[in-house]
């Protein structure tokens, strides 16, 4: 019916948005945004699946758009994003994890153990995932994406085969107002994520304690 | 024709002239037409009332129908079948006018000499009246190659006849005759008998019938019968049978000569049964065909009918039949009202009030309105004095007595006067209109109970459809089978009530006889019934036209959300109250409108919204096909950006 207006897919796209700007105000909800009925979750089978997939795509525009990385379910719950206060809908806490399931499930969610380390690939976290910790990373870019883009960064910058520190990475001078470093103020977690996948694939090596990592890219 | 063509109801079934009463119905019948078969009215339905006898032809029903008046029919047989034989009931006609006289007559003799009939069983007499004397032709005629006589074949009429008339075979050798030799025979057998042909010639009938048709007197069957006993001796008593054609002695409990062949006909045994023996031996019956037909088109004589009992019922068939012709409801319709019995009316003649009209006449004023209700009150007394005596008379008089409890119902809701029992009322005038009730009684036994379950399938769909009652229309074309049971036999009036289980049994039906209702099952499980053309197609289409009037008009009060876009969520007890459905009937149209995914719900306070479907609906399928797409546009877009790079 009305598919039109689901909001843009959260593939890669022209950088509009700057990132020196994360609190935008004005995040254009889509259009079901103000259907009451959207907060309800439904038992048709196939809307119920229309319902996430719309949810998720709402979710992930919405983080990406304002650079969330991990949102705290409890207190998201109270956010704009699940509370329409125009329309006075809000999505229950059992379907905001159901949304954030079915996101997890496609790769583009994960939720945070509840010890509080994250596991390093999304393929082995699902098992855990289903008893949930209160805190989701929001994957609005897979962590292969994160890592293609760091990559390309150190690249581009030449940097290759110099030391970065993590830090740097994230917080440095050199990342800001830059189109390619979006990684800008990014979730130190997620980066790590992107970062052992570099290891892994043998383009960079992490050294160092906990609180100083350095990362030397090849 | 004596067939006519009849009118169904919607439920394919006939529809019936006021004051007809369904007496019998019984399945698996067939029809012939003196003795060939009917070819497009072999099986189907027949429907005893105190009216008529109708056909109603299983396959195409609205077309091969047909329907015979009681009132003309002059006598009926039965014949109790024999082994593949089934049992049959011929109904003869009445003449229809003078001018076709010869014509009858012709085919009376057609019918009852069928097998040739050398003596009819005097049971057989004095059943008959005179109108219509079984003929006594025995013509033969002897085979050219193995010189075996042959019967003439009863339908065969040498008036008639002609070189398409189709000719049996010999039964001996199998060769076919020629036209000329069927022919002398039947005209020399014909003319061979003195008492026939004087009489004939008395009575004036033309010399060319005199050839070919006996006339019907009732001296004519004196006379044979003296003949007959004369020339066959004592069959009553003797010990051996004379054959009518050999005059050989034959043991008497054979059925035809042992020498020559010719069938006969002892006098001790029921006319049903020898009727049977000829019968068997032509049967398979030949069909009736077009061609035939048309050769004999010129001739508008009424052929007897037979109705073929291949699902057993011809007895109860009979006895009803029996009965409803000694009642001749149909004299009824225009008979003089109020039928009082001798003591009424002595009672009324003591009381002097036959003279009532005259008195009402002369009296005036309050006195006279006074006199003349004391004189109705009275009347109606003895009406219901006499109705109530004996049972005879109350059926004699049930029409009076129905029109005297209406008026009584209707006093009765003028004087209360309220809405309410508007239902009640029309409900009873219904029940009387339910006369035409199917019970298991009036239904034919032979096979088992899904006649009885089909009749009451087609009961109910009359009972639904009926746009005078209009029950189906008034609850918005649907309605729960629980609240149809209840209905129905609230109308029965409390009598002959239906059981839930063969109710539902019903109702099952009528997908299979093409009744234009139909039962739906929720998903819940709730069982409705509603129209036929009534899709669920056709109830999303009406519910999403009614959410999308939403959108043109403002919400009772203000909305936080933008109607105009999304118009509003509605409830199942708009959604019975817009269509006039039931609340239960409303929640599972609803449900089943998102189960096709063109609504969707909201709960919320104030309880299960539905909305149209704004969230739209993904097919997996679709889905799948858009995720493998999206997978190879991510692919693409990464082979760019690091073929841009590296």
């Amino acid at each position: 019916m009305a598919t039109t207006t689901s909001p843009p897919p959260p593939q890669p796209q022209p950088q509009s948005s700057s990132p020196s700007s994360p609190s935008s105000p004005s995040f254009p909800f889509p259009r079901e945004y103000f259907f009451p009925a959207f907060f309800t979750r439904q038992t048709n089978i196939t809307i119920h699946h229309a319902q996430l997939t719309k949810w998720s795509a709402l979710i992930l525009a919405y983080a990406r758009h304002h650079r969330l990385f991990r949102i705290t379910i409890s207190a998201a719950a109270e956010s704009d994003l699940f509370f329409n206060r125009g329309i006075d809908r809000r999505l229950s806490p059992p379907d905001i994890r159901e949304v954030l399931d079915f996101m997890r499930k496609d790769g583009r969610a994960e939720f945070l153990r509840p010890d509080g380390a994250a596991d390093a690939s999304s393929s082995s976290a699902s098992a855990a995932a289903a008893a949930g910790g209160d805190v989701v990373f929001l994957y609005w870019r897979k962590p292969e994406e994160w890592a293609a883009l760091v990559e390309a960064f150190v690249e581009e910058t030449a940097q290759k085969g110099s030391v970065l520190t993590v830090y740097e990475l994230t917080e440095g001078e050199n990342t800001r107002g830059t189109d390619m470093a979006e990684f800008h103020g990014m979730d130190n977690q997620v980066l790590m994520k992107a970062l052992n996948i570099l290891v892994k694939r043998g383009k960079a090596q992490i050294f160092g304690s906990e609180e100083s990592l350095g990362v030397k890219f090849f | 024709m004596f067939l006519k063509h009849i009118d169904l109801t919607t439920a394919l079934r006939p529809s019936y002239l006021p004051d007809e009463v369904l007496l019998f119905v019984q399945d698996n019948v067939g029809l012939y037409e003196g003795k060939f078969k009917l070819p497009n009215q072999q099986n189907g339905q027949v429907y005893l009332t105190s009216h008529r006898i109708c056909y109603v032809d299983k396959d195409e029903p609205r077309k091969y129908s047909a329907a015979l008046n009681l009132k003309e029919v002059d006598r009926y047989e039965f014949y109790a079948g024999f082994l593949k034989s089934s049992a049959k009931i011929t109904i003869v006609p009445k003449p229809l006018k003078r001018s076709t006289l010869h014509n009858r007559v012709v085919s009376n003799t057609g019918v009852n000499s069928r097998g040739s009939t050398p003596s009819p069983a005097p049971s057989d007499n004095a059943y008959t009246p005179p109108s219509g004397p079984p003929s006594i032709t025995a013509a033969t005629w002897v085979c050219t190659i193995c010189s075996f006589s042959n019967p003439v074949p009863s339908n065969f009429d040498p008036t008639t006849a002609n070189a398409h008339t189709p000719l049996p075979p010999c039964l001996a050798c199998g060769i076919k005759p020629t036209l000329s030799q069927v022919l002398k025979a039947a005209i020399s057998t014909a003319s061979n008998r003195p008492a026939a042909t004087s009489n004939a010639s008395q009575s004036g009938i033309s010399s060319q019938e005199n050839s070919s048709t006996i006339a019907p007197q009732s001296s004519d069957l004196l006379t044979f019968d003296t003949r007959i006993s004369s020339g066959q001796g004592k069959p009553d008593t003797g010990v051996s049978f004379h054959c009518p054609r050999c005059t050989f002695s034959n043991h008497p409990s054979l059925l035809s000569c042992e020498m020559c062949g010719a069938p006969l006909l002892s006098q001790n045994i029921p006319s049903s049964i020898s009727s049977s023996e000829y019968i068997r031996t032509q049967s398979p019956g030949p069909v009736k065909d077009s061609n035939s037909k048309t050769s004999q088109g010129g001739t508008d004589f009424a052929e007897s009918v037979k109705i073929s009992f291949r699902g057993g019922g011809e007895k109860i068939f009979y006895e009803r039949l029996k009965s409803a012709m000694t009642q001749r409801k149909w004299l009824l319709q225009d008979a003089p009202p109020a039928p009082k019995s001798n003591r009424a009316m002595d009672d009324s003649s003591a009381s002097g009030s036959p003279s009532t009209p005259v008195q009402r006449t002369k009296t005036a004023g309050i006195a006279g309105l006074e006199q003349l209700g004391l004189n109705m009150r009275k009347n109606n007394e003895i009406l219901i004095g006499s109705a109530f005596e004996d049972l005879e008379a109350l059926m004699a008089s049930a029409k009076e007595v129905v029109a005297l409890a209406e008026r009584f119902a209707q006093q009765v809701n003028g004087a209360s006067g309220d809405v309410t029992s508007k239902d009640n009322s029309i409900l009873a005038e219904s029940a009387h209109q339910l006369g035409l009730i199917t019970t298991k009684d009036i239904v034919g036994g032979g096979s088992s109970e899904s006649l009885y379950f089909s009749e009451l399938a087609r009961n109910l769909a009359e009972f639904l459809t009926d746009d005078s009652r209009g029950v189906l229309k008034r609850a918005g074309g649907i309605l729960t089978l629980v609240e149809l049971w209840a209905m129905f036999n609230r109308a029965r009036g409390g009598v002959e009530l239906v059981s839930p289980m063969d109710f539902e049994k019903a109702a099952q039906m009528w997908e299979g006889l093409k009744l234009p209702v139909r039962l739906r099952k929720f998903r819940s499980g709730v069982m409705v019934v509603q129209a036929r053309d009534r899709t669920d197609d056709a109830t999303i289409k009406s519910i999403l036209a009614w959410l999308q009037d939403l959108h043109e008009f403002p919400p009772d009060r203000d909305v936080a959300w933008d109607w105009r876009e999304f118009g509003r969520g509605v409830t199942a007890q708009e959604a019975a109250e817009r269509f006039g459905w039931s609340l239960g009937v409303a929640e599972e149209e609803l449900l089943m409108a998102e189960e096709h995914g063109a609504l969707c719900r909201e709960e919320g306070l104030e309880g299960l919204k539905f909305w149209k479907n704004y969230i739209g609906s993904t097919d997996p399928a679709l889905l799948q096909k858009r995720e493998a797409q999206e997978q190879a546009d991510a692919l693409i877009q990464r082979l760019k950006e690091t073929g841009l790079i590296g």
